[in-house]
């Protein structure tokens, strides 16, 4: 035993360099001033009276989160069912299509989003087609529709994989049950299925809101200079403001937020198994 | 009584093979019917069709009269107690037992009423909040039952549904799924490989094999009169002895002629003769009309499981030399060389190898200092088609020498006409080494003198059971011992109160009803 606790300590160091480091180096420069050597630090809440001072800082975070639910619900809508398709064919299907669904993240996201600039373009795909119906042309890009497009087509391989892999797992013997005590194919979804399979919706719903809420190129690329959202606030305090400080109490305040979200999320699935559905 | 299901030929495939071949069964009003057989046998397949779960390939299943052919499981009167039990995890208990009942949508009032009722019938009114994760197998089985009759069925299909129960559990779980259905007085099916199971629930027991059914009757029919060899053996434990018929009510086994009680047989057709182990008396043997020998009593709680033999296998008897031979010593060369004598029967002299001489002798050669194997390169002898004793020599590359004899005889083989059977073995030569490092002694001893034994007609081989040895294998000394190699006699299972001897001489008696006699051809 002792020797395999050995084994722990190259990632425990690991950890600490790349993951507790940065984080700890976060809280330094989010609660010191401008400048600071490390030698001579100084406390101060500025950046933070900076953010809560500004209403423009927290119109942009309600608009992150509005667009990172809205991505959320669309994700759901779309992918339940396409998992739920999935998990009902032969196990080859099933392979084959969970391939299928994995295929685009293994291009980079950065070069799928710029594809769809070029879908999107007011000279672009799209709207060629709808020209053909004399439609258009139409403004896509710079719109929340073109950020939350891209949003979802990134992240809808999350959401789609938890669901099933939840489905998957459900014994047969409960719709078999289900039906043997009267209840039709609707019924047994209702009633059986889909409570049985929240907990992968809920791990689905993590998956894609973390990532959606503090996403900053994807907005960038489809949102262009119009569409703001927190994660692009962040990245210009650090590439361009090179305001370090108040970029790193945006993200401590951002993850807070996403702290308090998980835990409500995690709260209410228990909520729901435990209470079973009384009534 | 009604007939309320009737199987018509139900025949079902799986990928090709066929688990149900002609099923034809009818199952009344009120009756609880066990589809008893091993693993494997159909008896599952038969409660998917009828739950509906799967449709069969060929014949119908009518229902109330009603052909079920393309009937939804959730349109049927029919409900289910899965093997696993099935309990949704994320209902409580009470909403398990409500589901049903509220996909009917029933009122709300009614619901509560009925599913209370069912609590109280499996005696868990406490226990409506509880997570079903929560509870004990004993409980989930409790509440998966519930769930089922809350519904009020017609017929309550129960899969194995106490397999995963302890025994204790089990015997308290039996008695009152019998004491449920005789309350609530409807059809249960019930699906077990456990005959004990069956015997004390069942109204009537469906015995299956191989997608068949064996026999179907009442638990004491099914008892006294197994229709077949397979129906025998899975119920209870017999005892099945050949016989001969010789005409109505007479019966021949052990060359003996006893009266019975059945008919119906042709004249000497042979025939399979079931006697249950209680219905067997030990007596003294002036009144026995079989007379044998007590080879093993066990302890079995309420009475001894004896096994009396009534006739010995047969038996051969062999000599084993014993020597403690010193391994020649080649010092120039550094070897060492050791082998044996060995008994070889005439006819096995025209197809003699070298390799079979080497490995009868047990020849071997090694480095005396490493130890390390060294090949023998010659073996030198003459050999002639008669009786006697012919040298034979080993040698390596090196020079070491070592001779042996190689002692041809005759075949030793004992037939005996009684039980058609022919045994066979051979003299060995042997060390005290070789005695003493054997692990497993009986074994290697039939490996050494190749015993073996096998019916007359030279088809089919028979086990050797015996070995019998006058020497103590740990203590071992130089000399020749004999050993007797044997196959099994007719052996009797019989319980007793009494506790007897091994190695007494017995009588046995029964009565001519206790001989249940099943044609051959039920042989599975």
């Amino acid at each position: 035993m002792k020797s395999f606790r050995r084994m722990a300590y190259p990632y425990l160091i690991w950890s600490a360099v790349f993951i507790v480091l940065p984080m700890l180096l976060i809280i330094v420069y989010a609660f010191t001033k401008e400048g600071n050597s490390v030698i001579n630090i100084q406390f101060t809440l500025d950046n933070f009276a900076k953010f809560f001072s500004d209403k423009v800082f927290f119109y942009v975070l309600r608009r992150s989160i509005y667009i990172a639910i809205v991505t959320t619900v669309v994700c759901i809508l779309l992918g339940y069912p396409l998992a739920y398709i999935i998990a009902c064919m032969k196990p080859k299907s099933q392979v084959v299509m969970v391939f299928i669904v994995t295929i685009p993240t293994w291009i980079n996201m950065l070069v799928r989003t710029y594809a769809w600039r070029g879908i999107l373009d007011k000279n672009g795909m799209l709207n060629s087609i709808l020209g053909l119906f004399g439609i258009g042309p139409i403004q896509f890009l710079e719109t929340a529709f073109a950020v939350v497009l891209g949003m979802v087509y990134n992240f809808i391989p999350f959401m789609i994989l938890q669901i099933y892999n939840s489905l998957s797992k459900m014994d047969d013997s409960y719709l078999e049950a289900a039906a043997d005590l009267g209840a039709d194919k609707v019924q047994t979804f209702m009633k059986v299925v889909l409570p049985l399979s929240i907990p992968g919706v809920i791990s689905g719903i993590t998956l894609v809101f973390l990532p959606a809420v503090s996403s900053f190129f994807i907005p960038k690329l489809l949102g262009g200079g119009k569409y703001v959202l927190i994660g692009n606030v962040i990245e210009s305090q650090f590439l361009t403001s090179g305001d370090w400080g108040f970029g790193s109490a945006i993200s401590l305040i951002m993850a807070i937020i996403i702290i308090i979200s998980m835990h409500i999320t995690k709260k209410l699935d228990k909520d729901n198994s435990a209470e079973g559905g009384n009534g | 009584m009604n007939k309320l299901i009737q199987f018509k030929n139900i025949v079902k495939e799986f990928d090709s093979q066929i688990v149900l071949k002609g099923i034809n069964l009818d199952i009344y009003e009120n009756e609880f019917v066990t589809l008893l057989g091993p693993s494997g046998c159909g008896k599952t397949t038969i409660l998917r069709i009828l739950g509906g779960f799967i449709e069969p390939n060929e014949g119908e299943v009518l229902f109330d009269g009603k052909n079920m052919a393309g009937v939804p499981p959730y349109k049927r009167e029919i409900n289910t107690v899965f093997q696993k039990y099935a309990l949704f995890p994320h209902l409580n208990v009470y909403d398990n037992i409500a589901f049903g009942l509220k996909i009917k949508k029933e009122p709300k009032d009614i619901i509560e009423q009925k599913v209370m009722r069912m609590l109280r019938l499996v005696g868990l009114e406490e226990y409506g909040k509880r997570r079903v994760t929560e509870m004990s197998g004993g409980q989930q089985q409790r509440v998966a039952i519930a769930r089922a009759l809350v519904n009020e069925p017609k017929v309550l299909l129960l899969d194995e549904p106490l397999g995963a129960l302890d025994l204790k559990l089990r015997k308290e779980m039996q008695r009152e799924l019998k004491k449920i259905q005789k309350e609530v007085g409807i059809t249960f099916i019930y699906v077990t490989h456990d005959q004990e199971e069956a015997l004390t629930m069942s109204d009537k027991i469906v015995i299956m094999n191989q997608g068949e059914i064996q026999q179907i009757g009442s638990p004491i029919d099914i008892y006294n009169e197994p229709a077949n060899r397979f129906a025998a053996n899975f119920i209870g434990e017999s005892n099945i002895i050949d016989g001969i018929m010789l005409e109505d009510c007479k019966v021949m086994f052990e060359d003996t002629v006893f009266d019975c009680v059945d008919k119906g047989f042709e004249e000497n057709e042979s025939v399979d003769v079931v006697i249950r182990p209680e219905d067997i008396n030990i007596v003294p043997t002036k009144k026995g009309k079989l007379i044998g020998i007590v080879k093993s009593v066990l302890f079995k709680g309420v009475h001894y499981e004896t096994i009396v033999e009534t006739e010995t296998g047969t038996k051969i008897t062999v000599q084993m030399t014993v020597s403690d031979p010193k391994p020649v010593q080649n010092l120039s060369a550094d070897e060492s060389m050791s082998a044996n004598d060995f008994y070889i029967d005439i006819s096995d002299i025209p197809e003699l190898t070298i390799a079979d001489i080497t490995a009868r002798a047990d020849a071997q050669a090694w480095k005396t200092s490493t130890e390390e194997l060294v090949s023998i390169t010659k073996v030198d002898y003459e050999l002639k088609e008669e009786k006697g004793s012919y040298p034979v020599t080993f040698s390596t590359s090196a020079g070491t020498m070592h001779t042996i004899h190689m002692i041809v005889a005759d075949e030793n083989k004992v037939e005996a006409e009684k039980t058609n059977e022919v045994i066979y073995a051979v003299n060995i030569y042997k060390t005290i080494d070789d005695i003493k490092e054997s692990i497993a002694l009986e074994t290697d001893l039939k490996t050494w003198a190749n015993a073996q034994a096998w019916t007359s007609d030279g088809d089919t081989s028979i086990a050797i059971t015996n070995v019998e040895y006058d020497f103590d294998p740990e203590n071992i000394e130089i000399g020749t011992y004999d050993i007797t190699f044997g196959t099994r006699g007719y052996e009797y299972k019989i319980d007793t109160t009494e506790e007897y001897n091994v190695g007494d001489r017995v009588g046995l008696t029964f009565s001519p009803d206790d001989l249940h006699i099943m044609p051959k051809e039920g042989r599975l």
